[in-house]
């Protein structure tokens, strides 16, 4: 199939080069995974105005490089590597992208003797130890993942983002208990964070049990006090409640407080849609069945 | 525990069996339910992926063993990332029920890809939440998606479907397509894999983040039928 040229991302979206180098930074820094679009204004940025850059051009190439390689551009990550192998020849950073592309080529053995070498010469190198279980975590190995990301923690027990991760390990092998710890980790030291709250919410939920259950609709009710728009949040608070309102195990004061919860969450939930779908054909569909849900789960509770 | 090694039909952990009398049930997939589905897959290529298939609701299916397929003829995207919590999957089943029953459908099955390309048996997870369907709907089956087999062309179908036997979540023997038009299916696909229409896809999560997306992807079904 012969490739149509396509037109450049300045062009299709009229962007200048200054904005491109924005958004790239943006990405950067809230970490998020597109790498199809990095690539796309990535790779332009760096053909058509690497000169401009300046010293931003280092970390971008590093971007770029990252998103290539999950785009399968193997080309593109070379040529990245390259710039960065010759700017920085003996640095571990760069090391640690040499070995993140062996991992994506498969070569779980080489990246590992390279990560090895890195922790030879640093041994607090925490990058090269999380690629090593991000290796683990690629080839099936959760228990190894868990065991060595706990032995990460206790050397490096601030370290937020692997705290996060051990937790979605925990919830993939259906840990809850192990999971919640960890939240609870990530609560204490940002009790500020709604999504921390509400996931927390979400395995308590999950586990199950009265208790759990109470628990996880108080951890609901926080996260929607920290962001009332957290649709979640509000989901959660009206499932929890009402499965307490309709447990046979409460007294007749916590059945009736918990109504009170499930209902004011209900008409919450209800003006959320009424004024997403406002203007729009389609969501007044939607509006119409999370009516109709609401009632029907009231029926089964009452 | 094999991962297929060799074996023509890659299923590590499902009995391999001749079906010489089993007739009755078979799965087919509309275009756009397939097409929905390898879309979500492609749109978040390092999670895993889920969601569910609704066919037609009918009044009494015929249970005599004369191979009416069940015919998906839509998917909703649920989920991204982590599958394994409960609260939004209950949420959403619930939701996605009662719009169903404003339309007519019904909730047959439902579909999985995992997060590594060499994983393609079922889980806990999707093992519940099938089972869970066939409270509603006895014939559901669980469909995994065969990421190694994911490729932009669509040249060969990559669904492996489970069917429930004896307590059993077992695999179909995949020689047959489960399309209703595999050559449309094939090309239309392809198309829009093509032209990126994945970033435009919407699952269940998407719609938690911001009600105002539309999990029924009115947009996307417009594509489908355009290229038809």
């Amino acid at each position: 199939m012969t490739k149509i040229k396509m037109a450049s991302v300045s062009e299709l979206y009229d962007v200048t080069w200054e904005e491109m180098r924005d958004k790239l930074r943006k990405w950067r820094e809230e970490n998020y995974r597109n790498s199809e679009q990095i690539v796309d204004v990535g790779e332009e940025l760096i053909n058509e105005h690497a000169s401009k850059l300046g010293d931003d051009i280092w970390i971008i190439y590093e971007q770029v490089m990252i998103a290539a390689l999950d785009c399968s551009r193997d080309d593109l990550a070379l040529s990245c590597l390259q710039e960065l192998k010759r700017q920085f020849p003996d640095s571990h950073r760069v090391k640690r992208l040499v070995g993140m592309r062996l991992e994506a080529l498969e070569r779980y053995e080489d990246a590992n003797k390279l990560y090895d070498s890195i922790l030879q010469d640093d041994p607090t190198n925490t990058a090269a130890r999380k690629r090593k279980i991000a290796i683990l975590k690629a080839q099936g190995k959760s228990t190894e993942a868990i065991r060595e990301l706990n032995e990460y923690l206790e050397q490096f027990v601030g370290d937020l983002e692997a705290w996060h991760e051990l937790s979605e390990l925990y919830i993939n092998e259906h840990d809850y208990a192990k999971a919640a710890f960890c939240l609870e980790e990530l609560m204490m030291t940002n009790p500020h964070n709604h999504l921390y709250c509400e996931q927390y919410a979400e395995v308590k939920y999950t586990q199950g049990g009265l208790e759990n259950l109470e628990l996880s609709r108080k951890y609901f009710a926080q996260a929607l006090k920290l962001n009332n728009r957290n649709m979640r949040a509000l989901f959660g608070l009206y499932m929890s409640a009402s499965h307490i309102a309709a447990s046979p195990k409460v007294s007749a004061k916590v059945k009736k407080d918990n109504v009170k919860y499930a209902a004011w969450a209900a008409t919450q939930i209800n003006r959320a849609y009424q004024l997403a779908g406002r203007g729009t054909k389609e969501a007044k569909y939607s509006v119409k069945a999370v009516e109709e849900m609401l009632e029907s789960m009231q029926i089964a509770m009452s | 525990m094999l991962y297929g090694t060799g074996v023509s039909h890659q299923c590590g952990n499902c009995e391999w069996r001749i079906w010489s009398d089993f007739k009755t049930m078979t799965v087919k997939l509309t275009t756009q339910a397939y097409c929905k589905m390898l879309l979500h897959a492609a749109k978040y290529p390092h999670c895993a992926v889920n969601g569910l298939l609704v066919a037609e609701r009918q009044r009494e299916r015929r249970r005599d063993g004369h191979g009416v397929p069940v015919l998906y003829v839509d998917c909703v995207p649920l989920f991204h990332g982590t599958l394994a919590l409960a609260p939004m999957l209950e949420v959403a089943l619930n939701l996605i029920d009662t719009w169903c029953k404003e339309n007519r459908y019904v909730i047959a099955g439902y579909y999985q890809a995992n997060e590594r390309i060499k994983d393609f048996r079922p889980n806990q997870v999707a093992e519940k939440v099938a089972a869970r369907i066939s409270e509603n709907f006895s014939e559901a089956t669980l469909i995994v998606v065969d990421n190694s087999k994911f490729t932009m062309d669509c040249y060969e179908p990559i669904l492996t479907i489970f069917e429930h036997h004896e307590n059993k979540w077992k695999c179909r023997d995949s020689t047959g397509d489960c399309c209703e038009d595999w050559v449309e299916a094939q090309k239309i696909t392809a198309a829009l894999l093509e032209s990126r229409s994945y970033e435009n896809l919407i699952d269940f999560d998407n719609h938690l983040d911001d009600l105002r997306n539309d999990w029924t992807n009115p947009e996307i079904n417009k594509s489908v039928l355009h290229l038809c």
